[in-house]
């Protein structure tokens, strides 16, 4: 078992740093087997593997702390950087905010998140699996110039110890197919994409993704111009999970909300979006793909509810046992990001789900007089943080709906807009929340969306 | 198997020492990339190249007074590449041992053979001489060998000018980074070249908070500053307490300036924002992968695809772009790329003409160009290289900087990034900035905030009629993610400041 020895490795780790006399040590250790296989141009041009693993050390002098990360697992490697970091902290001027690292909590794995079959699948069933992807866009439409796309299988591991006694570790393994198809006619290009996420291989259907894309692509050949303007839209999952995902990036990690430049420290307790808004934080739902029962520092992850019936509070907000410690009474919520994503930046929500209602997307388009189908958003980025406004563009299968139908498809339309405003009207809920990586969500229409400017395609 | 420790191959291979060892021992080191690439050619692989490399990263912040992050990143590992049956295949581990490198190249050669199972046109590569060869960085000062306090200290002493300017800045930055790659190519054709590249730099942010609202201020740069190709003295040349107080007084001054007009106006592009402009609209587009539909799924294709080649007006006679990957202290500069090309430096856009890609050897021959532009980079030893950006330089022109202003009788000065976004062919793009200023009759009139612009991209570099000479200078951007899985690579542009005609400019309101 992976995590048994990554365990070992950890407690050895703090072991060998509280040789030097430290006061406090913390050692994350972790383990990555991925493999990617990729295609464009209907065929593999990318096809990689690789196993990374290293330690995070933490080392606590009094109120000094320094941090060394190796990608590495030797024992050699591991001995000289319990060395050196214990000289970097030795060497950092004392940081006045840090109380301690965490004490340990009681916490329970996550039972059923990892697959072996996905860990363990070969490059020849992967290559299988895209072949079939491009096929079946192939034989769909003569319409079809190319398939692109990517296929991963991955299992990620980690273990944390400290010196307090935190003892924790947590194992899982995910997948997903994503499938573009460019289609031609007359000059005119067509774009359409859809994928499948999951931890388990036997999920995966090529068929499914690239017949979906497929269909996108060739519905969106011959694009239109429309004005530029405010649009009701009927969001796909995916569509509606970048919004949500910058919503959980800008506004409820305590860093930014500590600094001032998050939306939630100025709306405490209003109904900032539509009562039908709920969105909360759960490693332990099912949907969720990143299931680690405990955070990077190895304290149980809390459920968290981010959004209630529109409304966001004090409660909304991710700590973990550095920004805890700056508030009098809080304690970790258990969203220090664990060591596969890098060094501890701020604490983040990475379980975001958002709840479903009962509506069907043919039920949301049936009701829309005139409006816009988003399959998905390209390239958000935040424009101002403390109002939620972010701007990017359409991608990959954008249409008007007229009279309660999907009629043509428009060229790709870019906005910006404060999601304050956006989400403050939400008609329509989905019922199905469709995994779409980190952000499990249904589709939704949102009443109006404001869009500034638009491509040539 | 990876959490066991082989001493003697550990030793033998590690890049470190590679550079330290003489004779029979550098010799025996050599000698175990050779029989990776032996391997691969024994497990039916056609072409192989090996890369080993380390990489040591240092990341320091003072925020606020007290030392958010001191951080030391240690990353040693190889990733061997393989093309067999006219496909490609890429493995990659941290396990710097004998057996896994072994290991690493049948997996690696497995994998390309099941890429064969979609293929409908082999690759192929532009014939190119092997080198062996030698490149380092030039530098005077190591960063490494700093002490670590004189670098704390540093950035202390300009977090603490930035704080005091008013009790509106709530958070105020220091930041500092240097990174060192020492790293080693080999090939089945014969190519043995060792690099060593260090690069670093930093910067400082104010944040200054009002009911609410948040400006923002940055030197030299956002994205904690500005970086180059260098040692510890390009750092020193920031001189970032000397600015403090002037970056802390601005931060405050926009929380009273006027919000940016929304109109269509003159707009003048100082260098820190222009470098963003060129990465996006024409740093990417001109990546021969994406216009060949290789990235497809994910950052999207590029509006200029091989039918535009020399015939499409990119800009006007005032734009001319190229990459350059031999300019001294650009972030992008080195000695050979991650396939074994030599640096060089073409012209992207020639007098506004669309006139070059940049390439790797497999995209060069596919569209039949004379060679490789010597873009193809890896974020690390355990990723596949890819077309990335190199030092995307818009060339300077007669203009001084003080004249393009002097020359704008309307319009709106605009500095500092602090958001991006563009389509996915690289066509609608709008950026917000820090600061702005109104332009009237040739000065500054007025302070103002939240300034945003937005355009496509050949309309708006065929408005550009003014390009400055004089405040010409390097600048690094190290956050350029691209590729799947994702790769951050670090790139450079050199430009000063630019005019730009008829833009249209305030969209948040």
């Amino acid at each position: 078992m992976v995590t048994k020895r990554l365990l070992e490795v950890a407690e050895k780790t703090v072991q060998l740093a509280l040789k030097h006399k430290v006061d406090q040590v913390q050692a994350a250790v972790f383990f990555t087997d991925s493999a990617l296989t990729r295609y464009a141009n209907s065929q593999i041009h990318q096809n990689v593997a690789s196993k990374k693993g290293g330690v995070l050390i933490k080392a606590v002098i009094g109120k000094k702390v320094g941090t060394l990360r190796i990608n590495s697992l030797e024992d050699k490697q591991i001995e000289d950087a319990t060395t050196k970091v214990v000289k970097i902290a030795k060497v950092t001027p004392p940081n006045k905010d840090f109380k301690s690292l965490p004490e340990p909590s009681k916490w329970t794995p996550i039972k059923g998140v990892f697959d072996k079959k996905t860990a363990e699948c070969t490059p020849d069933f992967r290559a299988e699996k895209v072949k079939d992807a491009i096929d079946t866009a192939l034989s769909k439409s003569r319409l079809v110039k190319a398939v692109a796309g990517s296929f991963s299988t991955d299992s990620f591991a980690f273990a944390v110890a400290n010196s307090l006694g935190v003892s924790a570790w947590a194992e899982i393994s995910a997948t997903s197919l994503q499938t573009t198809v460019i289609s031609q006619s007359k000059g005119s290009l067509g774009y359409g994409s859809a994928e499948q996420h999951s931890r388990r291989i036997k999920d995966i259907d090529p068929l499914k993704v690239s017949s979906e894309a497929t269909e996108k692509s060739v519905k969106s050949l011959n694009p239109k111009k429309i004005p530029i303007g405010e649009y009701t839209v009927v969001l796909s999952p995916r569509a509606a999970a970048t919004l949500f995902m910058f919503l959980g990036y800008i506004g409820f990690s305590a860093t930014s909300y500590q600094d001032g430049q998050s939306f939630v420290k100025y709306n405490l307790g209003k109904k900032v979006f539509d009562e039908k808004l709920d969105l909360k934080d759960d490693p332990k739902d099912a949907k969720t793909l990143y299931s680690f029962p405990v955070d990077g520092e190895g304290v149980p992850k809390k459920k968290m509810q981010l959004i209630e019936k529109g409304k966001v509070s004090a409660k909304s907000i991710c700590h973990d046992s550095f920004t805890a410690g700056k508030e009098k009474g809080m304690k970790s919520t258990g969203h220090a990001l664990p060591p596969i994503f890098g060094f501890y930046g701020r604490p983040m929500p990475f379980n975001v789900l958002v709840a479903s209602e009962s509506s069907s997307v043919e039920e949301m388009v049936q009701e829309t007089k005139h409006g816009i189908f988003v399959t998905r958003f390209h390239y958000t980025n935040p424009v101002e943080p403390t109002k939620a406004i972010l701007t990017g563009l359409t991608r990959d299968g954008t249409f008007l709906i007229e009279k309660g139908e999907i009629t043509k498809p428009v060229m790709n339309l870019r906005y910006t807009d404060s999601m304050l405003s956006a989400l403050k009207a939400i008609p329509m809920i989905g019922k199905e929340v469709e995994i779409v990586e980190e952000i499990p969500t249904p589709a939704m229409k949102l009443e109006k969306l404001r869009f500034t400017g638009i491509t040539q395609y | 198997m990876f959490l066991t420790t082989a001493p003697i191959y550990t030793l033998l291979n590690s890049i470190d020492r590679l550079y330290a060892l003489k004779g029979e021992k550098r010799r025996m080191s050599l000698d175990l990339e050779r029989k990776g690439l032996d391997e691969a050619i024994k497990a039916g692989a056609s072409y192989a190249d090996i890369r080993i490399g380390e990489i040591l990263d240092e990341h320091l912040t003072v925020k606020n007074g007290v030392p958010e992050e001191v951080n030391l990143l240690q990353t040693k590992g190889f990733g061997i590449r393989v093309m067999a049956k006219g496909a490609w295949g890429f493995a990659a581990s941290i396990d710097l041992t004998n057996k896994e490198v072994m290991e690493i190249a049948r997996k690696a050669v497995a994998i390309a053979k099941a890429s064969a199972k979609t293929k409908k046109k082999a690759a192929t590569l532009k014939k190119a001489s092997a080198k062996k060869a030698k490149y380092s960085t030039p530098m005077k000062k190591d960063p490494f060998k700093i002490p670590l306090e004189e670098k704390m200290r540093a950035l202390t002493d300009a977090e603490r000018i930035l704080a005091k300017q008013s009790p509106l800045i709530k958070v105020s930055y220091a930041f500092f980074r240097s990174l060192q790659e020492k790293k080693l190519f080999m090939s089945t054709e014969g190519a043995e070249i060792q690099q060593q590249i260090n690069w670093g730099g930093g910067g400082i942010l104010a944040v200054a908070i009002k009911n609410g609202e948040v400006q923002r201020r940055s030197y030299p740069s956002s994205f904690r500053g500005n970086f180059a190709t260098s040692g510890y003295e390009f750092f020193e040349s920031l001189k970032l307490a000397q600015h403090a107080k002037q970056v802390g007084k601005e931060a405050v001054q926009l929380l009273e300036a006027e919000k940016c007009p929304s109109t269509t106006t003159d707009l003048i592009i100082t260098g820190d924002q222009l470098a963003l402009q060129i990465h996006e609209s024409c740093g990417h587009p001109t990546e021969l992968d994406r216009a060949l539909g290789m990235e497809a799924d994910y950052a999207g294709t590029s509006f200029l695809t091989p039918d535009k080649l020399s015939k499409l007006r990119y800009g006007s006679k005032n734009v001319n772009i190229v990459a350059d990957a031999t300019v001294r202290g650009g972030l992008g500069t080195f000695g050979y790329d991650d396939e074994g090309t030599p640096a060089k430096k073409i012209y992207l856009v020639n007098e506004g003409m669309f006139v070059g890609y940049q390439s790797s050897r497999e995209t060069a021959a596919s569209l039949k160009l004379k060679e490789s532009s010597g873009g193809m980079r890896a974020d690390s030893p355990m990723a596949l290289p890819l077309i990335r950006m190199t030092n995307i330089n818009l060339l300077p022109s007669d203009w001084k900087a003080e004249e393009v202003l002097k020359d704008t009788r309307e319009g709106i000065l605009m500095q500092t990034n602090r958001s991006w976004s563009i389509d996915d062919r690289r066509l609608n793009f709008q950026f917000g900035t820090e600061i702005g200023w109104k332009i009237k009759n040739g000065s500054r009139e007025k302070m103002i905030k939240n300034p945003t612009y937005t355009g496509i991209t050949p309309e708006f570099w065929g408005s550009c009629d003014a390009v400055s000479k004089d405040d010409w200078m390097m600048w690094g951007t190290p956050n350029c993610g691209k590729g799947v899985p994702g790769q951050v690579m670090y790139v450079g542009h050199g430009c000063g400041t630019a005019r730009f005609r008829k833009t249209k400019v305030g969209l948040i309101q």
